[in-house]
């Protein structure tokens, strides 16, 4: 596999990245490139800075040391209309949905698409109607307030949200917590086939090895401070190193559950 | 990458031909759908202009419904040449259910409807007040059964947080009050000669009116608002359920040591309050005038009646009982989201402010020929 890899294709990199607070060291001298077109999951244990690299990598903290580059750009390092403008290129889901509470459905999904101040309310209108259709949701529920949803229901509209701006780059945060086998095997197809249709990017973190298998193309294995492993699931058979290793065990019934 | 633009070319007839060219789509940053829609509305409202599509890079659902609400939500086949993809863009955009939009009309009925709600609204809080009031009295009566039930931390708790914690700042703002106001009048009884009249006047003034409705405003301020915003925010976390399914009752574990607390801190916070607030007075009589603090606390009780200072405990008593007891009403109607919290906070201080000002109103009324 030896491709042509320009800079066009590396949609975000994390170049040797230092992560501390106080004296407690989350990563050291970490490097990491997401590919255009690829599902990529952040997987590691609980407390290895997962999180915390995906929120350096869409702009929410900046790292003690070294750079983030998201289409190519440092976003700390541009001017403010530049940077609004890059950031409408990515959407993030957040692990609670983070709706606005006091907005409906339907003005949670508009908000993205009334701050861009290029669209009438018409067309607002049917932008939004299409998006809650993208993640097969009823015009019924447009007007409901966050309060009034499931669970699963407020991930939807989260993601609608994310995708009000038609990003290149869809940032998830644990996209299936808290959502029930049934439905959290339902949202991942939801978000394939999305990823199919919009041709989008995928970057996720995520807990659950059901979702992980199900939905990734690549893994990255966030290890000692450091991602030591960046491959596909079945490579991470050949990687030597403790967690991986314990992690592949696991992982690999239900990779052949898959197949 | 190329930005959205267009191409115009007119044909024998001078009927224009419009060609889009480059990346109809979000994702090309210099695109400005409202500035593309501007310069091509001259061509959406030509009946005779066609349109080509087919060299367009990109489009996706934003373009696309822009290009839809100018051709005047339709397709019309013979002057629009389309990919296939494209054309599946527009039948998805044709076929999505937008009714939802048409709503809010300005009507007539609407300042009246309005005036009926706030009337339910005002009614509904009534309702649930007396329903609080009432339930709080059936939970003394069982605290008085069973003793042991009485939630003694919770009790200690917020005499701690409401009472001990605002000794420092009731202290300051009565100090300073008494300065003021003795420093004023101190100057327009020397113009009358009346010089020790200030000792009366500071001794009715501060211990019957003043001491407890700083004392009210104080407290509904710093504990009422901290209450409400608490119990508002146990009930967007679910605790106040949580406790439920305990078999805790939340009155019993939430309302009443809040209200048992303050009320019994209130009358010594008025104390403490007017107290501070006769020493910053003395001491501005004392540089303005030259009135001993010896001789104005000597002569204060010749002058001030007793009885004011057992009204001003009663007040005190009654008015942090209803501050607590509408932070926690007021508390216990947040609804689950953010925009109902903030409302809920702000009318709780607004609401316990003005009763305690209608009820201090009242007071002076009924208790007109005590003690004066």
């Amino acid at each position: 596999m030896t491709m042509q890899l320009g800079q066009q294709d590396v949609i975000c990199e994390a170049r040797q990245v230092w992560t501390m607070f106080d004296d407690n060291v989350i990563h050291q001298s970490l490097n990491l490139q997401v590919r255009t077109g690829q599902i990529v999951a952040l997987v590691g244990g609980s407390g290895s800075g997962k999180t915390t690299l995906l929120r350096h990598i869409v702009g929410l903290t900046t790292p003690t040391r070294g750079e983030i580059f998201l289409f190519g750009e440092n976003l700390h390092q541009i001017e403010r209309l530049k940077q609004k403008r890059l950031m409408n290129r990515m959407g993030m889901l957040f692990q609670q949905g983070a709706l606005f509470s006091a907005l409906s459905v339907y003005d949670n999904i508009a908000f993205p698409l009334r701050e861009l101040k290029q669209f009438d309310e018409e067309t607002i209108c049917r932008l939004v109607m299409h998006k809650l259709a993208l993640v097969e949701l009823e015009p019924k529920h447009a007007m409901l307030l966050p309060a009034q949803l499931s669970g699963g229901m407020i991930k939807r509209v989260g993601l609608a949200r994310a995708l009000a701006l038609e990003p290149e780059l869809l940032v998830l945060d644990e996209p299936t917590a808290g959502l029930d086998p049934d439905r959290s095997k339902k949202f991942v197809d939801l978000i394939k086939q999305l990823k199919h249709t919009l041709g989008l990017t995928v970057l996720f973190v995520t807990h659950d090895l059901d979702t992980l298998v199900q939905m990734a193309d690549r893994v990255a294995v966030l290890a000692d401070r450091q991602i030591v492993a960046d491959c596909t699931l079945d490579g991470l058979g050949m990687i030597d190193h403790p967690f991986v290793n314990n992690f592949f065990h696991d992982i690999n019934s239900r990779l052949e559950r898959a197949q | 990458m190329a930005a959205a633009s267009f191409h115009i070319e007119l044909d024998q007839q001078g009927r224009p031909h419009v060609r889009l060219l480059g990346q109809w789509s979000l994702r090309s940053v210099e695109n400005d759908f409202a500035a593309l829609k501007t310069s091509l509305a001259p061509y959406f409202a030509d009946p005779f202009a066609s349109w080509d599509l087919q060299q367009v890079e990109q489009l996706d659902t934003a373009a696309a419904a822009v290009l839809w609400a100018g051709w005047g939500a339709r397709l019309d086949d013979h002057r629009i040449s389309l990919t296939d993809q494209q054309r599946a863009i527009f039948d998805m955009l044709a076929n999505l259910d937008t009714s939802i939009r048409i709503r809010r009309q300005p009507d007539l009925i609407g300042p009246v409807a309005n005036l009926g709600k706030l009337i339910v609204e005002f009614v509904s809080h009534l309702r649930d007040f007396t329903q609080l009031l009432g339930l709080l009295f059936l939970e003394i009566l069982y605290v008085i059964r069973r003793p042991r039930e009485f939630p003694l931390r919770e009790f200690s708790a917020n005499i701690y947080k409401s009472g001990v914690t605002a000794l420092p700042i009731s202290a300051l703002l009565g100090f300073m009050i008494g300065v003021a106001l003795s420093y004023l009048m101190s100057k327009q009884l020397r113009a009358f000669g009346a010089d020790i009249f200030i000792v009366n006047i500071l001794g009715l003034g501060i211990i019957r009116e003043l001491g407890p409705m700083l004392m009210a405003v104080l407290i509904a301020g710093r504990s009422g608002s901290a209450m409400t915003a608490q119990i508002g925010v146990m009930r967007v976390t679910e605790e106040i359920d949580a406790l439920t399914t305990m078999g805790i009752s939340r009155i019993l574990r939430v309302v009443l040591p809040k209200v048992l607390g303050l009320t019994l801190i209130a009358p010594l916070l008025v104390l403490w309050t007017s107290a501070w607030s006769l020493t910053g007075g003395a001491l501005s009589a004392n540089i303005e005038l030259g009135i001993s603090f010896r001789f104005f606390f000597e002569y204060l009780p010749t002058v001030v009646d007793p009885v004011n200072l057992t009204l001003s405990l009663i007040k005190g008593l009654l008015f942090g009982f209803v501050v607590t007891l509408i932070a926690c009403h007021f508390g216990l109607r947040v609804k689950p989201n953010t925009e109902s919290l903030s409302v809920s906070t702000t009318s709780s201080v607004v609401t316990a402010i003005t009763a305690v000002i209608l009820i201090d109103a009242q007071f002076a009324i009924l208790t007109r020929g005590i003690g004066v």
